[in-house]
């Protein structure tokens, strides 16, 4: 499916280009309504509108300079209880949409009526930075991405190597769009049908984009794997963890802004946790001392064993702390490795199944304990 | 007239005892009643939660009236104290955000036997939301 | 007149023997104080120390220090929310802290059985980030040179300059701060309470002299002054109106972490975050019929008002709000501005006092007539 692609018209630049489209698309009732950034009134962040208005596309943005709020908890928002009648169409990044299809697969979404909406993604700018000068921001963030440069954006963002082409139903390919177009590549029979209603001949061929698109790919995965060997060898060990969150303040904002940590009460919150008395000063007199509220490591590694193996990196956690902790870094390195384990890619496609869910008879042995050479070692000798 | 007549849409919460009986009273009497309160029966106006009456404004409600019974004459005893505590504080909360809702929100005591007062209720009421005019955030997008 | 002891020893060296002190002599199990934490950055974090080792080694106890990585009254409803302290437990926390923690006992979240509370008249916190960014340390100087002329550090965050209950009503035991020219050499604290005075009395290793004295001190009062005009300034600076609502609130991205962090939000699933707000697919798509439009995730404005109308009543003004905030929302601002109407309304004020029942919990047979018309 995407070896070809549709050509849109880009001489004013990406934005306007797509934002074009999908105003043709509403006027067209190709879709019932967009799922996109708009900017909000004071101008100075953007948030997810569900708009059937085409007037409120004017501010409207498919690649924003932050991400506020990830998409994919927007499009969960909408679609938990289901579908219904309007065909939406979500204009998110790639890690967003990564992300709605394990929310999917978690029943926490339903793309049924819902086509996702992709664009080649230099990344974001890291919120507290662009909060400082809205516009500004913005103006870095412009020139950045013309250029591919990732050094403004998020740390995650800076290594990110699942740029392009998710498994959405329509992706703008971007890169390398000299000449004043880019593709609009369908991704399945949905976006298909898209392009076939708008009169958008799937023709062109998509060599060049995907010779530069799988080039960045290789480029970014170095880079990732320098970095995360780097944060590997920093952190490693109980010394090291506890020290990259020592500043944690409990605020729970990572695990908040999180698209997949989508429990109503998270076990950290609950009844599980509140102590009589008696156990905090326990626990404090075994060691002269506990850091109060305790659990801190529990909280981050836990939430970790909950969500790393639909981690899609988008950087979210990290944008919220409040006391700077690396913590999307952390998280990226964990998820890389834990997924990598099943040799799963969270948010690749919907019909990989969650590793926690699937399993086959013979595997992980290499985990397992043998009962009997442990237990029975002498009659296993003597056998 | 060119002009299209308003009829504000208010939310009435009404309590079962008093307010709603008066109501009810009203309409079989056939009391002149514009068609703008929308009720909500509730047992009393103490279960009147500040939430509904924020989510009724937030849907783009015109105007939100809370009816109970006189205070003393409650049918739980001290329900409608608390309605007029919780009102008050809404109130004090609309005032010093200088949200409109202040004044488009409103506590009323009807007994069960004055169904012409609650016809006036309803009557001034609409009058007063209809000078307000629509509700400002009836198509607020960014709520 | 309260009785108060003077110490000759600089108050937070004074202070820390104090609290070791009465972790030596088993007076207390435990003192819940903020303390160093391990890490590059120098991490605070309140600590509950049991052992007088652990409180001292590498000055890891740091009681006054001008930062609050958590409102230590939620900390005490969470050590004593499912059952009282067996034995004595001494708290070092700062006047809102306490205030919320009163609150908190007042709604079943807590209790006060046990716990020796150590309070102090109050400089002011420096705003979280400063601590994220290494900022802490050099600011120190400046700060306590602040404290001692009765001021308040330019860099502190802006509700704790306007704060105007700076002065601990419920502590059982009252240290001196503000405006105390001579706290390097000269520590003095106030026993407020018989209890406070129990556990000092007789302390081995404490050293001080008697004394009757005015917490409320002239520089206290000028103080005062000065906040409660800056307080008006702040909360005069807030725009009203709800377009202005809807542009303030317009970056908030819906963490809750203003909630998550609010000493009197004590409920362990939001109403926000409950199954009332996951709307089935009709009513997003009939709000968008009507409107043409809708934010999502929705209810940002519907939460905040919704939380006002929830805490309030008891919102103590401590600033968590704000400084969690990833948006950088001034919540803290309106919301003890609303606050403090709201409080007003009913003559009330947080934390002042235990046996004084919520507002809304309680009512008069005659009162608030202008209500209901």
């Amino acid at each position: 499916m995407n070896d070809k692609g549709a050509i849109l018209p880009a001489e004013n630049g990406v934005e306007a280009a797509v934002v074009g489209w999908l105003k043709e698309a509403l006027n067209k009732k190709v879709f019932d309504a967009l799922l996109m950034p708009v900017q909000v009134p004071a101008g100075d962040s953007f948030a997810y509108l569900l708009l059937q208005n085409p007037a409120l596309l004017e501010n409207g943005s498919p690649l924003p300079p932050v991400m506020p709020v990830q998409g994919a908890r927007a499009i969960s928002r909408l679609t938990m209880r289901g579908n219904g009648s309007k065909r939406i169409a979500a204009v998110v990044r790639p890690c967003e949409a990564r992300a709605a299809i394990e929310l999917t697969k978690l029943e926490q979404a339903h793309l049924d009526n819902l086509w996702l909406i992709t664009v080649d993604c230099p990344g974001v700018l890291p919120l507290s930075d662009y909060l400082d000068d809205p516009a500004a921001g913005a103006a870095r963030f412009v020139e950045a991405s013309q250029h591919w440069d990732r050094a403004p954006m998020r740390p995650v963002c800076q290594i990110c190597h699942r740029f392009s082409m998710p498994a959405s139903d329509l992706h703008v390919g971007t890169l390398g769009s000299a000449d004043g177009a880019v593709f609009v590549i369908p991704g399945s029979p949905k976006g298909e049908r898209v392009l076939e209603s708008m009169d958008m001949p799937v023709d062109a061929a998509l060599d060049d984009w995907a010779a530069q698109v799988k080039e960045m790919e290789e480029a970014q995965t170095e880079r990732r794997q320098q970095a995360h060997a780097d944060l590997r060898a920093g952190i490693a060990g109980p010394d090291g963890l506890l020290d990259v969150f020592s500043d944690c303040i409990n605020c729970h904002n990572c695990q908040r802004v999180c698209p997949v940590c989508y429990c109503r009460q998270c076990y950290f919150e609950s009844a599980a946790l509140k102590l009589p008395p008696e156990n905090y000063l326990t626990r404090s007199k075994r060691k002269g001392a506990l850091r109060f509220p305790p659990d801190t490591l529990l909280f981050h590694i836990g939430r970790a064993s909950h969500m790393i193996l639909s981690c899609v990196s988008c950087g979210a956690c990290e944008d919220a702390c409040p006391m700077s902790i690396p913590v999307a870094q952390v998280f990226s390195l964990l998820a890389d490795r834990a997924q990598e384990t099943f040799g799963y890619v969270a948010g690749k496609s919907l019909d990989d199944p969650l590793p926690l869910v699937a399993y086959e008879m013979d595997e992980f042995h290499q985990v397992e304990q043998p009962y009997v050479e442990i237990y029975h070692k002498r009659e296993v000798q003597d056998a | 007239m060119e002009e299209q007549e308003f009829t504000p849409k208010i939310v009435g919460f009404l309590c079962n005892w008093c307010a709603y009986t008066a109501a009810d009273t009203a309409g079989v009497s056939r009391l002149q009643m514009p068609p703008s309160v929308m009720v909500v029966r509730v047992m009393c106006s103490g279960r009147v939660d500040p939430l509904f009456v924020l989510s009724a404004f937030l849907r783009g409600g015109d105007g939100v009236l809370v009816a109970g019974c006189w205070p003393g004459q409650c049918h739980y005893q001290k329900g409608n104290f608390h309605a007029r505590r919780r009102a008050a504080m809404l109130k004090s909360i609309f005032e010093t955000l200088g949200l409109e809702m202040g004044d488009r929100f409103r506590l009323s005591w009807v007994s069960a036997s004055e169904a012409p007062r609650f016809a006036e209720v309803a009557k001034g009421f609409t009058e007063e939301v209809k000078q307000l005019g629509p509700s400002p955030i009836w198509d607020e997008v960014f709520l | 007149m309260p009785e108060g002891l003077k110490i000759n020893k600089g108050a937070q060296e004074a202070v820390r023997e104090l609290l070791c002190s009465l972790l030596e002599s088993g007076r207390v199990n435990g003192v819940l104080a903020l303390g160093r934490t391990r890490g590059a950055n120098g991490g605070v974090a309140y600590s509950l120390f049991t052992d007088s080792d652990a409180f001292v080694a590498d000055g890891a106890a740091l009681p006054f220090l001008p930062f609050m990585p958590a409102n230590a009254g939620g900390l005490l409803s969470r050590l004593t929310l499912k059952g009282s302290l067996a034995g004595p437990v001494a708290a070092v926390v700062k006047p809102c802290e306490l205030r919320a923690f009163i609150e908190l006992v007042k709604r079943s979240q807590g209790s006060l059985d046990n716990l020796l509370l150590i309070s102090s008249t109050c400089g002011g916190v420096y705003p979280l980030d400063v601590g994220a960014n290494g900022g802490l340390e050099e600011r120190l100087p400046r700060y306590w040179e602040a404290v001692k002329q009765g001021e308040v550090d330019s860099d502190v965050r802006p509700v704790c300059r306007a704060c105007v209950h700076f002065v601990p009503e419920n502590a059982d035991i009252t240290v001196a701060l503000v405006g105390e020219e001579d706290l390097d050499t000269q520590c003095t604290l106030f026993l407020d309470t018989e209890k406070g005075a129990a556990f000092v009395k007789g302390l081995e290793g404490l050293q001080g002299t008697s004394l009757s004295g005015e917490l409320e001190t002239e520089p206290i009062q000028r103080s005062h002054s000065q906040r409660a005009a800056y307080r008006e300034e702040l909360f005069a600076g807030v725009e009203v109106g709800m377009q202005e609502l809807i542009r303030t609130f317009g970056r908030c991205i819906g963490c809750h972490a203003c909630k998550t962090v609010c000493p009197i939000c004590y409920c362990s699933l939001c109403y926000f975050d409950s199954q009332d707000c996951e709307y089935l697919p009709e009513i997003y798509e009939s709000e968008l019929e009507r409107k043409g439009g809708l934010r999502l995730p929705p209810n940002t404005v519907f939460f905040q008002l919704g939380r006002l109308a929830h805490v309030s009543v008891s919102c103590v003004g401590c600033g968590m709000c704000t400084d969690v905030c990833p948006a950088d929302i001034p919540v803290s601002t309106i919301f003890s501005k609303v606050g403090t109407s709201v409080q007003a309304l009913f003559d009330y004020q947080p934390g002042k006092d235990v046996t004084e029942e919520i507002p809304l919990m309680t009512f008069e047979e005659e009162e608030l007539a202008q209500v209901a018309t």
